[in-house]
């Protein structure tokens, strides 16, 4: 198992609690306004629905502080996108690690049969139908129907595999961006496949919510899978998907014979290599949306296994070095490249981008179980995008689009919301 | 203790089901303070409830209901510190974090208006805006700006030139502890925020003495505070120089320098001096280790400090900061500062020069960002002790006399070994006072270690005594009940005082006196 609560007994115990874990950087702060960075305490305002109070509930299960699970504690450890805003926040000036024993307080509490009853219905469509969407199996390659693309699963071969992932697969209004993802990279020539309906969930919402068994079986068939069909390159659209492959894939210890990129690295690419090229001018005044799984949480996860060593007395020094994950190596330049070369649009940057962005709201199965939370975090960030003047929100995630539009819906507003490879199919 | 259900009921139609819990869990959550902690983290007295007034009519009608049902109560704001939770049983906490808005940014009259969870930085930030800048404490700019004024100590260097928490405090209101509202200085007259002793009613050493009574005396719903001028841009753009976050462009006429000295005397002099010269902007003495500490690896700082390079360079150092409002103001604080250095055999350090130096340290000067980096990250545990906000010569005696005392504990292997003499901070208001505490570093969840470190904190309070030190300022908080009994009758018995204003301002007892002043002797 990857997610055990005892292995984060020393961060936990020495969380601060200093609240840094509340608010954006400090120096990165620019308004009043836009100050939060962790949705849930902004939300809910009880310190235990921050980063450090999760972090002392955590140590409460691990050392038995707690005697009961109450539907408070459920609440408190699910209403959370696990966005990991708290964490890059709190290594601005630490070494611990704060969002994986959120994770791991979710696979204790999962491992001891609590949890929302929401997640019953997710993980059992999961187990059943491979998929998290509740929708049957046999229906995940449609969205592909009539497009002229490579099977994989049909045996045929191809140097690149894309990996639509479950909304897009399953969400009759944004498998439009499925296929214009496969449009583009046939376009710019890329020897590009599907697994069509053989494709399975990426375990993502698995591994978020603590279903680590669940997890491990999805990912390491995906790994088999793709390394099978010798793929060279695992290409998808969806964040959240792109973040558990690179950054919690590699700790199942299967050699992955692939490289796995985003798509908006991809299209990057292409672009600077002039396999593609913009002609179409877009003259709007966007703004960029960071989706958690592609920015702060794109870094592959190393879990530090070593040994305390006390040196200058009481000093304690964690042998070997602890790689210290900030969130900062993210993918947050290419999306922002592939903007900038759209003739006429203007980029502009809200207040809390990149490492300190603030989340969707739709993460870690928010979006499907309490949509309320999810819309109410959207909203916040509708209004940041309005207050730099922007016509449009792009984005580069399907939970980020659909949470944002729903939100914008509900709302009123002319606000748009695009899609990255939609505003390249329209800039083509 | 469980609170009685109508009770809970009676609070939870002030603010509402979702502002209020008694959950176990929520509770537990409060209970995690490792400030002031003993050993551990866990605090051993747990909230009946956690409170959340969004409003100061919310928090008059908690207090009315803790009178008439005989319930202690304490109000938090950030909430960093043990100090922040009730220290007796069955006791409410009020967590203010909902009371969150800047009110007012007064440009012309150069002050803001907040509520208790406004942080330094947000204040800052939008101050800035405005061609302002506030004071922020040595704790960091994610501390509460009302706290550090009307309650808890509130030292910061840059109070070289914009003075320290207490003495920017401008109009209050104050809930007292029986639910009355008691609007103090100028607000009290109905003439709005702008001064804090007339033309209404003048409580500035009731509410909050020198250090502040620690939540023992009810709750500051709003406060005015003092903002100065700023002369750099609006908006501090950052970069990122990983794991740093630093000013893009360097600001005009703002330079950082550190500066050693061949005594500590030496130090004090030319501190003292700056001071009387009124120049610069922030000054702070910076022990080696704190210097050290600033690095982003743990690994490399103790590389770095068993190489004594720190040791070496910075043994008796501080960083001042010159902030001119024009390049003449700025060459005259350099002569004098030059003169001042030439007089006190001051020289400046060979790093100070560096660019990596000069972008992270003008960062950390006016963001104060990175206290937690220092104090926490080592250990775990973190405390303080002595402390002055006095002369410069009672800061000087009591780092001698830190120095030594710690310097025994190190030796028994409980402390980090921080060099011994890890006192931080200077003069502040112009030069005329000067403050001090020194810094420990301990492994909180090691027992012979906490132990250790509670050993050295009881034997520094005795040393404050037999040495006439003063009251040490963060212990009084942390010792417990009976702490002012013992320091009171060497300070002119001001423990009575405290005891007389707290049975005058709370007759029922119902605000947590733990961190502050029981009743009774």
């Amino acid at each position: 198992m990857i997610l055990e609560l005892k292995d984060y007994l020393d961060d936990m115990k020495r969380c601060a609690r200093c609240s840094l874990c509340k608010w954006p950087p400090l120096a990165q702060i620019k308004s009043w306004r836009f100050s939060n960075n962790c949705p849930s305490i902004a939300r809910y305002n009880f310190h235990s629905y921050s980063g450090g109070g999760r972090m002392a509930l955590g140590l409460a299960l691990a050392e038995g502080r707690l005697d009961t699970i109450t539907d408070e504690l459920l609440n408190i450890v699910y209403r959370c996108t696990a966005c990991g805003a708290c964490d890059s926040s709190c290594k601005y000036n630490s070494e611990l690690e704060l969002l994986w024993p959120i994770y791991s307080t979710r696979a204790h509490l999962a491992g001891m049969g609590h949890f929302l009853p929401e997640h019953s219905m997710i993980i059992d469509s999961l187990r059943k139908e491979d998929n998290t969407m509740m929708q049957p199996k046999a229906d995940r390659g449609k969205w592909a129907e009539g497009l002229d693309v490579k099977d994989l699963s049909k045996g045929e071969k191809a140097e690149v595999v894309y990996h639509a992932g479950c909304l897009y697969c399953y969400d009759p209004e944004l498998s439009a961006i499925a296929r214009d993802t496969v449009l583009l990279l046939k376009e710019a020539g890329v020897d590009v496949g599907i697994r069509g309906s053989q494709e399975t969930c990426c375990g993502s919402t698995a591994f978020q919510l603590g279903f680590q068994g669940e997890f491990i079986k999805f990912a390491e068939s995906n790994i088999d899978d793709w390394n099978a069909a010798g793929v060279a390159r695992v290409v998808t659209s969806c964040a959240c998907g792109f973040g558990i492959m690179k950054s919690v894939y590699p700790l199942l210890g299967k050699e992955m014979k692939f490289e796995v990129l985003h798509i908006t690295q991809y299209l990057d690419e292409l672009l600077k290599q002039s396999k593609l090229k913009f002609s179409r001018s877009f003259p709007a005044r966007v703004t960029y949306h960071d989706p958690c799984n592609l920015g702060r949480k794109a870094e592959t996860y190393v879990p530090w296994k070593g040994q305390d060593k006390k040196v200058l007395g009481q000093f304690i020094l964690r042998e070997p070095e602890k790689i210290v994950h900030r969130g900062w190596n993210g993918i947050y330049e290419p999306p922002r490249d592939i903007i900038r070369s759209v003739p006429g649009i203007q980029l502009v940057e809200m207040e809390r981008i990149m490492e300190y962005s603030w989340c969707c709201g739709a993460g870690s199965g928010v979006k499907q179980t309490m949509n309320d939370l999810a819309l109410w975090i959207a909203s916040e960030r509708i209004e940041e995008a309005k207050s730099v003047g922007s016509e449009a929100i792009v984005t580069a995630c399907p939970w980020c689009e659909q949470n944002l539009k729903d939100a914008i819906k509900e709302a009123g507003g002319n606000l748009m919301v695009y899609d990255i490879v939609e505003l390249a199919r329209q800039a083509l | 203790m469980a609170l009685r259900r109508d009770i809970y009921r009676l609070f939870e139609n002030v603010v509402g089901p979702e502002n209020m819990s008694d959950d176990p869990a929520v509770l537990r959550s409060y209970m995690y303070q490792p400030f002031g902690a003993k050993e551990g983290v866990w605090a051993d007295i747990s909230p009946a409830a956690v409170i959340m007034p969004s409003s100061t009519e919310e928090v008059v009608a908690i207090a009315k209901i803790c009178n008439r049902y005989g319930i202690v109560f304490k109000a938090m704001s950030t909430g960093w510190g043990m100090h922040n939770l009730p220290g007796v049983e069955g006791a409410v906490s009020l967590d203010l974090r909902r009371m969150n808005r800047i009110l007012e940014i007064d440009e012309k009259n150069m002050y803001a208006v907040v509520e208790p969870h406004v942080i330094c930085v947000q204040l800052q930030v939008e101050a800035m805006k405005k061609g302002l800048n506030c004071h922020i404490i040595g704790a960091g700019s994610n501390t509460s700006v009302l706290a550090s004024a009307t309650s808890v100590v509130g030292y910061g260097p840059d109070g070289l030139s914009m003075g320290f928490s207490g003495r920017n405090l401008l109009g209050v209101e104050w809930v007292l502890p029986t639910g009355d509202v008691l609007k103090l200085g100028s607000l009290g007259a109905d003439s709005g925020w702008f001064c804090g002793d007339g033309p209404g009613p003048s409580l500035r050493g009731i509410m909050r003495g020198w250090e502040g009574a620690w939540g023992g005396l009810g709750v500051f719903t709003k406060c005015a505070v003092k903002l100065f001028h700023w002369n750099g841009p609006p908006e501090l753009e950052m970069k990122r120089t990983p794991p740093n976050y630093v000013l893009k462009e360097p600001i005009k006429f703002f330079k950082v320098a550190l500066f050693s000295f061949p005594t500590i005397e030496k130090l004090a002099e030319a501190a003292l001096q700056l001071g009387e010269a009124e120049i610069g902007w922030f000054v702070s003495r910076l022990s080696p280790s704190f210097v050290g500490l600033q690095m982003a690896s743990g690994a490399n700082y103790v590389a770095t400090w068993n190489t004594g390079m720190l040791q070496e360079m910075l043994k008796y150092a501080f960083l001042f900061v010159i902030f001119a409002n024009s390049e003449r103001e700025f060459d005259y604080q350099q002569k004098v500062l030059a003169q001042i250095l030439e007089d006190t055999g001051g020289q400046t350090s060979p790093i100070s020069e560096a660019k990596e130096m000069q972008e992270l340290t003008s960062t950390a000067v006016i963001k104060v960002d990175e206290v937690t980096r220092s104090c926490f990250r080592t250990t775990g545990g973190f405390n303080t002790s002595f402390g002055a906000m006095d002369t410069v010569d009672l800061a000087m005696n009591q780092i001698k006399a830190g120095r030594e005392l710690k310097d025994k504990y190190i030796s028994k292997g409980v402390l980090m070994d921080d060099g011994g003499d890890n006192s931080a901070t200077l003069v502040f208001d112009q030069g005329h006072l000067a403050y001090t505490e020194m810094l420990l570093m301990y492994d909180h969840h090691d027992r012979g270690s906490a132990e250790g470190a509670y050993q050295y904190l009881a034997e520094s309070n005795r040393a404050m005594l037999d040495k006439k030190l003063g009251t040490p300022i963060f212990q009084v908080s942390q010792v417990g009940k009976g702490k002012h009994g013992t320091f009171g009758p060497a300070c002119f018995n001001y423990d009575k005082w405290l005891r007389k204003i707290k049975r005058e301002f709370d007759p029922n007892n119902t605000c947590d006196p733990t961190a502050y002043a029981s009743p009774e002797e």
